[in-house]
């Protein structure tokens, strides 16, 4: 019942309708919304955020068939397509205040004005190869050696390398960070320091390296050796075995109760959000 | 006027200027990348469980790779998204891609088609790019329901109904296991989701390695590789020399690096105490 079959004529008129109704209820909201006060507003908001919650909470939990679905599982797809939409708009929404914002910018010269010319050349540059190459892989628009080497300087040799290098300087911070704030000025602080050098010799090949050939510990320990044994306990003594350790038997717990904590938070904004309790979000 | 005491080496040593610092370290990675010696990695427990998980796959099986990485950390996630690849296709496994990243969306489709040449994989038949989805979780619900009906087309406009990848899939429960390559939290999302016969292996970044442990522990993520570090583990497992083991000595000597600055760091302010003492 939610599905329209695309196939045959009927089909495509019914879904080019209900595409025109959309686009007509879409755009003549717009001025309804406006010519509303700002109660009424807040009302509709929160009445549609309510029910489309209610939607999707009801087919998470309702009891499923022998099939996995329930009577609202087939609502779920055209649903999703919606939220697919907004989420598309968004971009463009987001698109749009990008270049409105840095155009003004240029038209009335304010300060730094040449850094939004930049922006707007570079972004209308990347769009236009970026579009074309979409479409010539959809095989809408011919593949020309322009586009080939065009996408890729701009991809592969510029966007890819400039982002990469940006995010590469964050290790030169942390390098200088923790030198300058590392400092043993306490047991906890001490403890801190002396597990993560652990850990940071332990995980690379390095760590295996200095307890075999440093400390002289054994590379493995035999299949039916005693949980006690020499061996055993000398391997358990391997950098890498105390690294994974750590990870496994300390990290994992405390990450459990983080992530226990951010739940519960998550879930109790997640309600206040449904029921628009949320200070903002009308 | 008061006349200026000369600084003591530990005070210099404490006031450095941090451009030093970063010269040490830029230095210390280009060396290292560029020597030639090779130690072999410990194979970590959570690599060698997301090998021997692929390992356990057919000719045939279909499998979900979720590239969700840009170029800010190609430099992990390129290693660890080539080096399953190959293992798919070694595998003669028949996979699909899908990004929520929109960079990932291209970076993915070039980095497979190239490696798609070289094993003689055919796009449409033995793999396909499902393209940029804005919304992970209404992707997989919708794909878990219905995924022709959800993906509707591959990046070059064919329609799902026509590829002959998905030739008998008709929800995301016909795949044999997702790959979730990351940086973001996206993999509590595919843990919560998916359909409950779907393993997930996870690719994340050192940094967000740490939070996946609890998961590996319950068993709802069954292996894991832990950035370039950990491609270096795959690759070895392979047989193969990729970017992960060219990498591998640059970050482990940057990790000595760092661990011998702290100590002096933390020396200089212990000495310079003792001689304010003194």
């Amino acid at each position: 019942m939610w599905q329209i079959d695309t196939t045959t004529l009927s089909g495509k008129v019914s879904m080019a309708l209900i595409v025109l109704g959309a686009f007509v209820l879409a755009f003549g909201l717009i001025p309804v919304l406006q010519t509303l006060p700002p109660r009424g507003r807040r009302a509709l908001i929160a009445v549609v955020t309510f029910l489309v919650g209610a939607f999707f909470a009801a087919e998470f939990f309702m009891p499923l068939t022998q099939d996995d679905k329930n009577y609202l599982t087939p609502g779920i797809q055209p649903a999703q397509n919606a939220l697919q939409i907004i989420g598309s708009l968004a971009l463009g929404l987001g698109t749009y205040g990008l270049v409105r914002l840095h155009l003004r910018n240029v038209v009335q010269k304010r300060g730094q004005w040449g850094y939004s010319v930049v922006l707007l050349i570079a972004f209308v540059t990347m769009a236009t190869f970026s579009i074309w190459n979409t479409l010539a892989e959809k095989r809408i628009l011919a593949r020309t050696p322009l586009l080939d080497r065009g996408f890729s300087l701009l991809f592969d040799y510029t966007l890819i390398q400039l982002d990469a290098a940006m995010f590469s300087i964050i290790a030169f911070y942390i390098y200088s960070a923790a030198y300058r704030a590392f400092r043993i000025r306490s047991i906890e602080a001490s403890i801190l320091m002396f597990t993560a050098m652990v850990v940071m010799i332990g995980i690379v090949p390095l760590g295996a390296y200095m307890s075999e050939q440093l400390f002289g510990l054994p590379r493995e320990v035999p299949p039916n050796a005693h949980p006690f044994s020499l061996e055993a306990i000398l391997y358990s003594l391997r950098l890498p075995e105390i690294a994974d350790w750590i990870l496994k038997q300390l990290n994992a717990p405390v990450q459990r109760a983080i992530e226990f904590g951010v739940g519960i938070g998550g879930l109790a904004m997640a309600i206040r959000l449904w029921l628009s309790l949320e200070r903002g979000i009308t | 006027m008061q006349e200026m005491r000369p600084l003591t080496v530990w005070e210099r040593m404490l006031a450095i200027d941090r451009r030093w610092l970063y010269l040490t370290l830029f230095v210390s990675i280009i060396v290292f990348l560029l020597l030639p010696v090779r130690l072999p990695a410990v194979i970590s427990p959570p690599v060698r469980k997301f090998y021997d998980a692929i390992e356990r796959l057919q000719p045939g099986d279909i499998v979900m790779v979720s590239s969700n990485w840009s170029a800010s950390t190609i430099a992990e996630n390129q290693p660890q998204l080539e080096a399953v690849l190959r293992h798919l296709m070694r595998k003669k496994v028949r996979f699909t891609l899908m990004s929520v990243e929109a960079q990932s969306r291209d970076i993915s489709l070039r980095l497979a088609n190239r490696l798609a040449k070289e094993f003689g994989y055919e796009y449409g038949k033995d793999w396909v790019h499902f393209g940029f989805y804005t919304d992970l979780i209404v992707a997989i619900k919708g794909m878990t329901n219905d995924l022709p009906a959800t993906v509707k087309q591959d990046v070059k406009g064919t329609p799902a109904s026509q590829l002959e990848v998905l030739k008998g899939v008709k929800s995301l429960k016909d795949y044999k296991m997702v790959i979730d390559v990351t940086p973001s939290s996206t993999v509590p999302y595919w843990i919560s989701y998916r359909p409950k016969n779907l393993i997930v292996l996870y690719c994340p970044t050192s940094v967000m390695a740490a939070e996946a442990y609890t998961f590996l522990d319950s068993g709802q993520i069954e292996g894991m590789i832990t950035g370039a570090k950990g491609a270096q583990e795959y690759e070895q497992l392979l047989g193969i020399v990729g970017l992960g083991t060219r990498f591998i000595n640059g970050i482990q000597f940057s990790h000595v690096l760092i661990i011998l600055t702290i100590l002096l760091g933390n020396l200089a302010l212990f000495m310079q105490r003792l001689s304010r003492e003194a």
